[in-house]
């Protein structure tokens, strides 16, 4: 999906301090990052700071950047990574008890006092929509980042065990986990889409 | 009549209900093998139950796809942008294109040995000795600090040839 060759010259260039190439690189990624980051926190402001803090974190670790993965891998699994530790610090905010633990050690989230969005975006896109990030938002942060990865920035199941860095057999597993997990809270809620 | 009536039974193409719905996602991820592909299919035709499994799961599928996606703040680049250590990295460049024997980059040796004023005091003193010599002192303690006198310039041009001979011979800028 993304052009692992151009992101490795465009990388090398940085490297050498070219202000220009971290420019590509924000133009290339700036996007799928936010989107990751919106949909893992579901809010606009927690997303600008957390995506903004990835690239920044990228940009200063460039050395330990391995060539023998895709760039893009690295990138998703700092900003995943990322992502669940803000939510997790977060939990621990609201709760001093420890989550539940799945049958494969997942942990389940416990149900917070989720902001949403205002109302009238609610409103504004479809209801289907609506329902779906509702879910999306309650589930575990490590379904969450998969779904997302799969889903939202079209990765394939080897991509993604490359960027969770996950045998393949772990990510199919949880990844259909993940989506049975969807539609039985969709079944609970009652929510048709 | 109600489809889950048909669970039990094979729907003629070696795929039972339990088999089909464990395949349906890879089934609609598209990463089934062909021939697995074709008997889910062929079972979803002839299986009311299952393709109502089928088809909720494929509404997930594209809601989940079709998620809306928002556009980043207009201002996300320059706070991003402003904190790259962009000298640091202009600055370990060249290091970092040729990795250099330790023992061959400029820094192994301490400054004031490559200091210009420490190797042209170090060859005028060899000079001199040299001259002396020439002149007829001829005394062999005369040697010593001939070659002392030598050292820090040789040290350096040693260490260039050493870079030049490994083919790491330093870029300008
Ligand atoms: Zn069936």
């Amino acid at each position: 999906m993304f052009d692992r060759h151009q992101d490795l010259k465009t990388i090398r260039r940085c490297k050498r301090g070219e202000e220009a190439a971290f420019a590509e690189i924000l133009a290339r990624y700036r996007g799928p990052i936010y989107n990751l980051c919106y949909r893992m926190v579901r809010n606009p402001e927690d997303a600008r700071d957390l995506a903004q803090e990835v690239f920044i974190k990228v940009f200063r670790l460039l050395d330990r950047f391995d060539e023998e993965y895709a760039f893009s891998s690295w990138l998703f699994r700092i900003a995943s990574n990322h992502c669940i530790d803000h939510l997790r610090r977060n939990r621990m905010r609201f709760l001093s008890l420890d989550g539940v633990t799945g049958p494969d050690g997942e942990e389940f989230e416990l149900q917070l006092p989720d902001e949403g969005p205002a109302p009238d975006t609610v409103l504004e896109r479809g209801e289907a929509v609506a329902r779906l990030e509702e879910v999306i938002a309650d589930l575990p942060p490590h379904y969450k980042a998969i779904t997302l990865l799969r889903h939202q920035q079209q990765l394939s199941y080897e991509e993604i065990a490359e960027v969770l860095q996950l045998p393949l057999g772990t990510v199919k597993a949880r990844i259909h986990r993940a989506r049975a997990q969807i539609q039985q809270m969709l079944a609970d809620r009652s929510y048709d889409i | 009549m109600d489809g889950r009536d048909q669970r039990d039974h094979r729907a003629g193409h070696g795929l039972d209900c339990p088999d089909c719905r464990l395949e349906l996602q890879e089934y609609l991820d598209g990463t089934l093998e062909k021939k697995r592909s074709l008997a889910v299919f062929m079972h979803l035709r002839d299986c009311a139950a299952c393709r109502a499994d089928h088809d909720a799961l494929q509404a997930v599928f594209s809601g989940l796809d079709a998620l809306p996606a928002l556009e980043a703040p207009a201002d996300f680049d320059a706070k991003v942008l402003a904190s790259v250590p962009y000298g640091a990295y202009q600055a370990m460049a060249s290091l970092r294109r040729e990795r250099v024997p330790v023992f061959l980059e400029e820094q192994f040796l301490p400054a004031w040995l490559r200091a210009r004023a420490t190797r042209v005091a170090g060859l005028a003193v060899a000079a001199a000795v040299a001259f002396a010599f020439a002149a007829g002192a001829g005394a062999g303690w005369l040697l010593a600090p001939g070659l002392a006198g030598l050292g820090p310039e040789l040290l350096c041009r040693l260490q260039g040839a050493g870079r030049r001979l490994v083919g790491l011979r330093r870029a300008e800028g």
